[in-house]
């Protein structure tokens, strides 16, 4: 086969039977894969900041916890109706544990949290209050704004469905 | 050629498909027409004029039944609300947006009984208020829609907490 007619069957390539299973199976592939296990996502919003930043590309790796439960510092993807729209927050406490803002500083069972990610000043105070019965307590790492502007709190662990890849 | 043949034939039964699904409009589509009219009617571009907004804001009530039970307790709503007062609200909320843009995700719907549709969906508002700020949020809802004279109509709105302080 000549070069040209290597090219011309790359571009325009015959439409034999293995050529549309071949197609059909990497469609199929693709489908499942960014559709189900690994979906594409943008960043829209700044409570991530600066670990995620506004605008930025990721994927929703859903695999892990499909064998495990989310842990204390895990960034997690939780989503809403659907998974076309995510959340992205941090866990930063259990079922079970006591949580509570105090000048800006994050109690966990009366103990500070040392939070190396979050680099901007917070005030926020918030009075104690128990993690419920299969649920997890997320925050974003951004706490530079209003406490009423952040989107924060506990939810199920049944949200969860997967942590970004980077 | 044998291949063309069954390639052809088989882009042909699935355009026919297209079309047939395309041409009947089923409940769920209507019912999915219904948000797709509140997302155009809510949202505002910063060249609306006042004749605009106007029949914007009177076409918001349209898609709503003569009550409908609000529970958005971020705007402070909770309560049954008539049609002219859905309206009004709307109509005043949108005086304090230069532009704002409304989207459904995800709508999953369910029929539990004739004639009432259960809609759950991912709400996302973004925008600018007059004052210059920047606003971005994201609820999932929980939706009762009624159909009354062949129209599925908003009876219900329930805000979702998904995050609990």
């Amino acid at each position: 086969m000549t070069i040209h007619n290597r090219i011309r069957q790359f571009f325009f390539p015959s439409l034999t039977r293995r050529f549309l299973i071949r197609v059909f199976l990497v469609g199929l592939f693709a489908y499942l894969f960014f559709g189900h296990l690994c979906i594409p996502f943008t960043i829209q919003g700044i409570s991530m900041e600066p670990t995620y930043h506004n605008r930025g590309v990721n994927f929703c790796w859903r695999v892990p916890y499909l064998f495990s439960q989310p842990k204390r510092f895990d960034v997690v993807a939780i989503r809403l109706a659907g998974s076309r729209v995510m959340l992205l927050k941090r866990v930063v406490a259990s079922e079970g544990d006591q949580v509570e803002f105090r000048e800006g500083r994050l109690l966990v069972d009366g103990e500070e949290l040392e939070e190396p990610y979050v680099r901007y000043p917070c005030s926020w105070n918030l009075s104690p209050r128990r993690v419920e019965k299969d649920c997890v307590y997320v925050v974003g790492d951004n706490r530079n704004m209003p406490i009423e502007n952040h989107h924060f709190g506990q939810t199920s662990k049944r949200r969860i469905i997967g942590v970004p890849l980077w | 050629m044998k291949i063309k043949h069954l390639l052809v034939s088989a882009v042909i039964v699935v355009a026919g498909i297209v079309v047939i699904i395309t041409l009947i409009p089923s409940e769920e589509k209507r019912v999915k027409r219904q948000f797709a009219f509140l997302s155009e009617w809510v949202s505002k571009s910063p060249e609306e004029n006042a004749f605009t907004m106007l029949q914007k804001m009177k076409n918001i009530g349209t898609l709503f039944d003569e009550r409908c039970e609000m529970k958005i307790p971020d705007q402070s709503l909770s309560g049954s609300y008539t049609r002219q007062e859905v309206s009004t609200y709307a109509g005043s909320a949108r005086s304090y947006v230069s532009q704002l843009d409304l989207k459904f995700y995800d709508l999953r719907i369910i029929f539990p009984e004739k004639e009432i549709a259960k809609v759950d969906v991912t709400a996302r508002i973004t925008g600018r208020s007059t004052a210059g700020e920047q606003m971005d949020e994201t609820r999932e809802l929980e939706c009762v829609l009624r159909k009354l004279d062949k129209q599925w109509l908003f009876s219900q709105i329930e805000v979702i907490e998904v995050l609990k302080k």
